[in-house]
């Protein structure tokens, strides 16, 4: 996904005179085919990360489109008075593009962790939050944000999840229904599609026909396709690396929360600090973001409503 | 030292119950000098693309931006009239969205150093000659951006970027540095000083920056005193924040009509 970054940037910043890229000392050779082409538009500005953040709100209001990019919680949490006062407050736009969220740095630790930014920069008012797994998800929702006069913030997975949605259908804000389903909804955010989908032949072996809900944009969250399915189905469950607290479950539950006779559950992050190294596997498997998981929770929930 | 305008922001502040007179006083001659030939702008076009920027980053002396903004037209009497109201454009740090010719939304202390880097880059790459001029407070100065962007803004070479320290001496008093004008030329700029309240002084300065344009950003330090003006409020802690009763009132005006 960082290589789709890259090479949007080059794209965009091609014909767009107005784009500049700034980092904090990560992807610099990566995007040196963009400030190659694009001079005077590129900055590795060094490792400072809420004053990237204040000058790229200073772009902004100079007229230009902003994008700040590094590591998730240096920009998220470090720098957060910076996004809500500079960018927001200000009525300024301007996109961060951030890698790492939740445990992508599986081996760092928590320094380099970060559970909880989409539920930090939901709370942002007027923000957008964007979560492409795909290179066309990244390629379109940036093409159709970074020029809208709001503060996008995009979570560049480090795994995409493989399904193809054809790029005239990723729209800002729609969630897409890749898989039709009677028995219950499964929402399942970034490379949780694949795990999702992957869990769909032992469903179907315990005869649960699941429906499958990507949420591509997580603000602003398609409710509608959540809740006309929730309603069909009466059982839901949340996939996502994210924080049990403000996360793709807690816009699930808004969306059904008027319903009548429903159940759900979550596989996301529970309110504790993961002090665990290792792989990004054995971070899956701690948090249950696996399809045996998903099976079993799925299974659950379907015994529940019977 | 420009009394009249000091009469407004107590006039202002005494009638809203809200905001900081010492620190407004401290800064006004500052801004008032800056907004005197030494910016470009359209009082009635504030959105215009050839200005030059102000940014006030110690937000907490506002009124003295207000009633300089209407001093020059941007805004009018009756906005300083409803200073501190729900429905008025104005109160205690300025919003960028609702007050015409207030750059950046302020109050937070760390900020517009930072802020004004990244509009100066952008008068940078657009190849623009325009300026930016940032009024940051000593006490500011403890924060750790400030650092950070005077870092960049050497090593980007901005030098359209300005930034004048309102050194008042206020926090210095629990967290003093120990070499002030050290500390700037270390992190590679162009240093100058110069009275806070002599206006003719305070040009001179801004002209010296206007012509020097050597690659580095200039900082002014502007030696100034919190509460100038009126004996009782000078250098005087408690006043930072408190609002005059109506016989203080009649004595600051009275000392300003002298």
């Amino acid at each position: 996904m960082r290589n789709t970054f890259v090479d949007t940037m080059l794209e965009v910043g091609l014909v767009d005179p107005k784009l500049v890229v700034l980092v904090g000392d990560i992807s610099h050779f990566a995007l040196q085919p963009f400030a190659d082409a694009c001079p005077g538009r590129f900055y590795n500005v060094g490792i400072c990360e809420p004053t990237i953040i204040g000058m790229s709100a200073g772009l902004a209001a100079a007229g230009f489109y902003p994008v700040a990019h590094t590591i998730a919680p240096f920009i998220v949490e470090r720098s957060f008075e910076q996004i809500k006062l500079d960018f927001c407050y200000q009525e300024l736009g301007g996109t961060l593009i951030t890698v790492g969220s939740a445990f992508d740095y599986s081996g760092l630790g928590c320094s380099h962790y970060c559970y909880d930014d989409f539920a930090l920069m939901k709370a942002l008012p007027e923000t957008e939050v964007l979560y492409p797994a795909m290179p066309d998800e990244f390629r379109e929702l940036f093409k159709q944000t970074y020029r809208n006069g709001k503060l996008t913030y995009i979570r560049l997975p480090g795994r995409k999840h493989g399904h193809e949605i054809p790029a005239g259908e990723i729209r800002l804000g729609k969630a897409v229904t890749v898989k039709g389903g009677k028995d219950l909804t499964i929402v399942a955010a970034g490379p949780h599609l694949r795990t999702a989908l992957d869990s769909v032949p032992a469903l179907a072996g315990r005869k649960l026909d699941a429906e499958i809900i990507y949420p591509h944009t997580v603000k602003p969250f398609d409710y509608q396709a959540v809740r006309e399915s929730v309603a069909r189905t009466k059982r839901f469950l949340v996939v996502e690396e994210h924080s049990q607290f403000g996360g793709v479950h807690d816009e699930v539950m808004r969306a059904v929360c008027e319903l009548d006779g429903v159940a759900g559950a979550a596989i996301n992050i529970p309110d504790k600090f993961c002090h665990g190294y290792g792989s990004y596997e054995e971070h899956c498997q701690h948090f249950g973001l696996t399809v045996d998981n998903i099976v079993a929770k799925a299974l659950a929930l379907c015994k529940s409503a019977s | 030292m420009d009394k009249n305008l000091r009469k407004k922001i107590v006039a202002m502040i005494t009638k809203a119950g809200e905001g900081h007179i010492p620190s407004s006083f401290s800064i006004v001659d500052i801004i008032n000098t800056v907004f005197s030939g030494h910016l470009k702008f359209d009082s009635k076009n504030p959105e215009w693309e050839e200005r030059d920027f102000f940014v006030l980053s110690k937000g907490h002396g506002g009124a003295a931006l207000f009633v300089v903004l209407e001093k020059f037209g941007f805004i009018t009497q009756q906005d300083l009239d409803s200073y501190g109201t729900f429905t008025g454009i104005l109160g205690g740090h300025p919003d960028r969205t609702k007050v015409p010719g207030a750059e950046a939304s302020t109050g937070s202390l760390g900020h517009g150093l930072s802020f004004s880097v990244g509009i100066a880059l952008g008068h940078k790459i657009r190849k623009a000659a325009n300026k930016v001029i940032v009024l940051v407070g000593d006490g500011e100065c403890h924060e750790g951006t400030v650092w950070e962007a005077a870092l960049v803004a050497q090593n980007l070479k901005l030098d359209n970027l300005c930034c004048i320290v309102d050194v008042n001496g206020s926090a210095a008093q629990i967290l003093p540095h120990p070499n002030f004008p050290g500390q700037w030329q270390a992190f590679g700029w162009n240093v100058l000083e110069t009275d806070g309240h002599d206006e003719a002084e305070i040009s001179a300065a801004l002209t010296r920056f206007e012509n020097m344009r050597n690659g580095k950003p200039t900082v002014i330090l502007a030696h100034t005193v919190k509460g100038k003006g009126v004996s009782f409020l000078e250098t005087h802690g408690p006043w930072h924040h408190k609002i005059p009763n109506p016989q203080e009132y009649e004595a600051i005006m009275k000392e300003l009509s002298e």
